[in-house]
């Protein structure tokens, strides 16, 4: 029996043995392999990153400048306060700390206290400080350790980045701003994140998973990259320029949703300006304007919220790539480039306007309503007659039409570095477009497409039929400021031969000077261009009156053309509402700045060259009859104040233009230098009746727009009626042809 | 082999001495290998230096000195952080660990001399001190709800050391006597179930869901080696199935089921809770995927500085093979292997079959900790707190644990095995 159990203990005990160093240990050992050879490198990375106490060192955000290297946005250090509450025992001791981080901060004592007792080693109290609150901090945070007996980590700063945009709310559609964490969120900062933000660095310590640092191991620092620059092709200068008239048009003519303008080089397709006004200040984007938040204010509470991002993002939104709009009669010339492209007609081909042209028994009327009559082919551009334009449409038709309309790059999107770009909205090639469609087409309604698409469709009329590639970076510097990338200018494609191109510029042309488009004109630079008045689909403002949009499109010199220009004021709420009269004297404006800034040679007309203003010469010093010997020869007139001998002062001073014939003042005795006169108000004269006003008022007055029209009146004037000014002062008097509609 | 204690004691029990002096009797015309051992021992006796006193086996002393050293070396390696940061002593567990294992050391070396008969003896008092201490321990006061330690003073000890020791000197005790009976239900399967029964209540009330595990698998082993019919481990397999699922169903498992919860998903993220739960065992897969192959270095984890948590107790394995790699950890596990062996040797040559049973069960125990314990650290069994022998920290544990080596090391000096 004994045996026998001894026989079974023997066996029971080598399997017992069995099992348990080979079962048993054996599986203990597979695990162990398993998991320190093929899981061992990603079981050590992970363990590694939880060791590691990784400090993200934020990468200073590259930095964006105009064309001529002017800053336009800047990141610059501030700082991040941090609460580190693990090091903070007792409620004594939180309550100390929140009491102290509240007084400097000014945030709420108790929230900083709920937040301290966390058991953390960050918890975010404010970011962006700046260097006198960073001092601040830092004294309380050593008075903390020194006085309490805190540890002196419980409180402390890491660096942090603040963007800067110096130009306020210039280009704020385009330039775009940044959110809380340097994220880009619209515009290019939004389009060039990636560039613009740059690589984190790291300060990595080895730490215990309380934080302090390990005995041994390691502290590694991984310096940020600063991120990369872009130079932009946009001008400040000229942005300004077409901002300033922009409000100035928004405010004449009561615009309801602000205005556009697109400032292009034709021939490279840079933007040398790009505005949507009203913009926002970039620096402050979250904020709207008191009128709009007193209009929120009245709406019941649960819809505040929604109507206040609604009003943002309309804000934020640049019109000028994310809006489509009819484009009216602008686009009439390129109905008539297709018609020249194709051969279909010639300047002596002519059609007759009676008013209104039937299409399938649809009856569509010209703005004219008693009729153009027979017009030839200038002439239909020049009057913009819709009428014509229907019967050029035919003539093109359908197939040939829609080449033309993808030939321009209006059913694609202009690829343009901006967000947000809109897609056109145009009947599909499948053969849906009805005859009626063709010929409300054909004057540029029923059919939607964006402002750039419209300016650089203008580009290819004006630069010999090439579509260029609109872009508004043109550079990509490093953190050093070395040239890592340089954008090229790409040509798409030949939309219509150079000669139709001339063509059709060469009748803008004449239509800005005796179309049409002559509100359009500026003296001594042959400038082309056509206005457009679109209706809109929906009363926006809700008046129960069709809304318009009034754009005048247009570039300059006529030949050789060197920049093109877009302005488009969305729903005009005063008695103008017509592109001629509410866009095309703006357009006048702006070009009458940006092409002298861009010296853009003058080429003058002898009739202009007459009526040139003359630029004074520098009196001051010479005798009395010296000055005015000298001033008469230079074909101004002379009015001396005062008994001297000598010239003390005089009005306007040198350097200044004013009409030929136009009043210098002089002043020989310090009495009558103090002499004013009332500026009087000039609005709605005509040039001849405004010449005559300031003789009487001993002002000088300089006359920019359209004044080659007998129905010109002034539409606007530099120095407010009864300002007191000196005698002689110049007063820019600007002038809009009336009877124009479209 | 010495001089037997066996004769100058009377033993009380009459199946224990019938047994004895059958074996006796059946050994008196040896084998030839025992003849050859036997002659070549005292061949070679003058020269065993390491075969001092009444000849306990040395290489089982080696082993259990060896893994107790690398053991103490390792959970100091393990616990200064901790030590430090909790005591502001780096030394702390160190210190109280090397008194432990002296005192430790100092009842192994005693016990060694005891005849471990004298357990025979008393087994039946021993299986009562085991319920007696499952009992008590219920009244222990508690903060956490989960009541473990039978305080005397600052000596504390864990109610289920006891148990499972005594468990072990009962069944050998039982399978002993009841050598013959072992076909029959009523002597094997149907006690060691009562027992089991009655422990495993007591520990669901502490609760002690490991040590039920523990405690099971202890009196299997038991019974097996006693030599319980095959059939019946079936039977008791699917119970322990059917149990389960019916503790699963119940809900009764609810303090082990947060744990299990977490069970072999330590390394992913799905709620922060579970992420919590699990942080015990991610970091020690951490510290053992750290080590690779060669590991860090001794004392060169990153982990202990107090990512993984109590390094020193059930974790310190887990240390080990981030600091000595692979390597390090086959080579400590080969040890317990050897100790295992050596263990299991001693047993298959004791001169009785209570000495078999007792220090077979008591070097099983040793194996059968380590093997769960490197489980639980590699998260294949649910994290429930089982210690690794002779490395995790805790003074009471540890003299239990030396103290029962001491009593296979007495087995060993009745044992024939060859001393080397």
């Amino acid at each position: 029996m004994a045996k026998g159990i001894n026989q079974s203990f023997r066996s029971r005990s080598a399997w017992l043995l069995i099992i348990i160093l080979v079962i048993g240990f054996g599986a203990a050992a597979c695990r162990l392999g398993y998991l320190q050879i093929f899981k061992a490198s990603e079981l050590s990375q992970k363990a590694t990153a939880q060791q590691l106490t990784d400090t993200t060192l934020s990468a200073k955000r590259g930095t964006i400048y105009d064309r001529n290297r002017e800053v336009l946005a800047e990141s610059a250090t501030v700082w991040r306060v941090v609460l580190a509450p693990v090091h903070l025992e007792t409620d004594e001791e939180r309550r100390v700390v929140a009491k102290g981080l509240s007084e400097i901060l000014d945030i709420d004592e108790e929230t900083i206290f709920e937040k301290s007792k966390q058991s953390s080693y960050y918890v975010e109290i404010k970011r962006q400080i700046e260097t006198d609150t960073r001092e601040k901090i830092l004294e309380f945070s050593e008075k903390l350790s020194d006085e309490y007996d805190i540890n002196g980590n419980a409180v402390y700063l890491l660096d942090d980045y603040k963007r800067y945009y110096h130009k306020n709310s210039l280009a704020s559609a385009v330039i775009g701003f940044t959110g809380s964490d340097d994220q880009g969120l619209s515009g290019i900062e939004y389009q060039y994140d990636d560039i613009l933000t740059g690589t984190p660095g790291r300060l990595v310590t080895a730490t215990n998973s309380v934080g302090t640092e390990m005995p041994f191991k390691y502290s590694q620092n991984i310096d940020a990259i600063g991120g990369s620059s872009l130079v932009l092709t946009i001008d400040s200068h000229i942005q300004a320029i077409v901002e300033k008239y922009l409000q100035e048009g928004i405010e004449d003519h009561g615009v309801y949703n602000r205005a556009v303008s697109i400032v292009m080089d034709v021939n490279n397709g840079e933007v040398l300006a790009m505005a949507s006004v009203g913009g926002f200040d970039l620096n402050d984007p979250f904020t709207l304007p008191e009128e709009i938040m007193s209009e929120i204010a009245k709406l019941p509470e649960k819809e505040r919220g929604q109507a206040e991002s609604n009003e943002l993002s309309k804000m934020w939104r640049n019109k000028a790539v994310s809006d489509t709009y009819y484009p009216g009669s602008v686009f009439k010339m390129f109905t008539a480039a297709m018609a020249v492209e194709e051969g279909l007609v010639t300047d002596n081909s002519t059609f007759y306007c009676p008013g209104y042209y039937v299409v399938d028994g649809v009856s569509m009327g010209c703005h004219y309503t008693s009729g153009h009559g027979t017009q030839n082919f200038r002439d239909c551009i020049k009057n913009s007659c819709n009428p014509a334009f229907m019967q050029i449409g035919e003539l093109v038709g359908k197939g040939r039409f829609y080449k033309y309309y993808q030939a321009f790059g209006f059913s694609e999107k202009t690829g343009i570095d901006l967000p947000g770009e809109a897609d056109d909205i145009f009947f599909s090639e499948d053969g849906s477009m009805l005859n009626v469609n063709l010929a409300t087409a054909s004057f540029g309604q029923n059919f939607a497409i964006t402002p750039i698409q419209m300016a650089t469709a203008v580009c290819s009329i004006a630069n010999g039929g090439y579509i260029v590639q609109p872009h508004v970076v043109s550079q990509i510097l490093d953190e050093d400021g070395n040239v890592e990338k340089t954008i090229s200018t790409d040509v798409k494609r030949q939309a219509i031969s150079s000669e139709t191109a001339a063509h059709i510029a060469d009748i803008l042309e004449e239509n800005a000077i005796s179309g049409s488009g002559k509100n359009g004109y500026v003296a001594g630079y042959r400038v082309a261009g056509k206005t457009g008045t679109s209706e809109k689909k929906v009363d926006l403002n809700g008046d129960g009156v069709q809304d318009y949009i009034a754009s005048f499109c247009g570039f300059a010199p006529a030949e050789n053309a060197e920049v093109v220009c877009l302005v488009f004021f969305d729903t005009p709420t005063g008695a103008a509402y017509y592109g001629s009269q509410v866009a095309a004297p703006v357009f006048a404006k702006i070009m009458a700045e940006v092409l002298p800034y861009l010296e853009v040679a003058t080429q003058y007309t002898e009739e202009e060259i007459e009526s040139l203003d003359k630029t004074t010469g520098n009196y001051v010093g010479m005798s009395v009859s010296e000055a005015v010997t000298a001033i008469e020869n230079e074909g101004f007139t002379v009015t001396v104040k005062g008994d001297g001998e000598k010239v003390l002062a005089q009005v306007p001073r040198g350097a200044m233009t004013i009409p030929q014939g136009g009043n210098v003042v002089l002043y020989t005795d310090e009495e009558s230098a103090k002499e004013q006169v009332e500026v009087p108000d000039f609005k709605g004269y005509s040039v001849s009746d405004v010449n005559y006003l300031a003789s009487v008022s001993n002002v000088n007055v300089s006359i920019t727009g359209a004044t080659n029209s007998g129905l010109s009146y002034a539409s606007s004037q530099s120095v407010e009626p009864g300002t007191k000014v000196s005698p002689g002062t110049v007063i820019t008097v600007a002038f809009t042809a009336g009877g124009l509609n479209d | 082999m010495g001089k037997s204690i066996l004769h100058t004691k009377t033993a009380p029990d009459r199946a224990y001495l019938r047994n004895h002096s059958a074996a006796r009797g059946s050994g008196a015309p040896p084998s030839k290998r025992h003849v050859s051992k036997k002659s070549k021992t005292k061949e070679k006796k003058k020269f065993k230096f390491m075969s001092i006193g009444l000849g306990i086996d040395m290489p089982f002393l080696i082993f259990v000195l060896l893994l107790l050293g690398v053991g103490i070396l390792m959970m100091f390696s393990a616990s200064y952080p901790t030590a430090y940061s909790k005591t502001g002593d780096s030394f702390y567990y160190l210190k109280r660990q090397a008194i432990f294992a002296v005192v430790g050391v100092g009842a192994m070396i005693g016990l060694s001399y005891v005849n471990y008969r004298v357990f025979y003896r008393f087994a039946k008092v021993f299986l009562a001190l085991s319920f007696v201490a499952l009992i008590i321990v219920l009244f222990m006061p508690s903060s956490t709800g989960v009541r473990r330690w039978i305080g005397v003073g600052s000596f504390t000890i864990q109610a289920s050391e006891i148990t499972k020791f005594c468990l072990i000197v009962f069944f050998a005790y039982w399978g002993t006597k009841y050598a013959d009976k072992m076909q029959y239900v009523k002597y094997s399967f149907l006690p060691g179930m009562a027992v089991f029964a009655g422990t495993a209540l007591l520990l669901v009330l502490e609760p002690h869901y490991s040590c039920i595990v523990i405690v099971f698998l202890l009196i299997l082993i038991m019974l097996f080696l006693a030599g319980m019919p095959i059939k019946y481990f079936l039977v008791i397999i699917g119970g322990a199935v059917v149990a389960f699922f019916i503790a699963l169903a119940t809900g009764l498992l609810g303090y082990a089921m947060t744990r299990m919860d977490g069970w072999g998903q330590a390394l992913e993220y799905t709620t922060e809770e579970m992420w919590q739960t699990t942080w015990q065992t991610r970091n020690s897969l951490y510290a053992i995927g750290s080590g690779g192959i060669w590991g860090l270095g001794l004392g060169q984890s990153l982990q202990k500085h107090l990512y993984l948590p109590e390094p020193q107790n059930d974790f310190v394995y887990a240390i080990v093979c981030e600091e000595l790699g692979l390597i390090g950890a086959i080579v400590i596990l080969a040890l317990f292997g050897l100790l295992v062996f050596r263990g299991v040797m001693i047993s298959r040559n004791a001169k009785d079959n209570f000495g078999k049973l007792l220090s077979c069960g008591l070097v099983a125990q040793v194996g059968l900790q380590v093997i769960l314990n490197i489980l639980v650290i590699t998260d294949w069994l649910p994290n429930t707190g089982i210690s690794l022998p002779f490395f995790s920290y805790g003074g009471s544990s540890l003299i239990m644990l030396l103290a029962q080596m001491g009593i296979v090391l007495s087995v060993s000096r009745t044992s024939n095995l060859e001393k080397v």
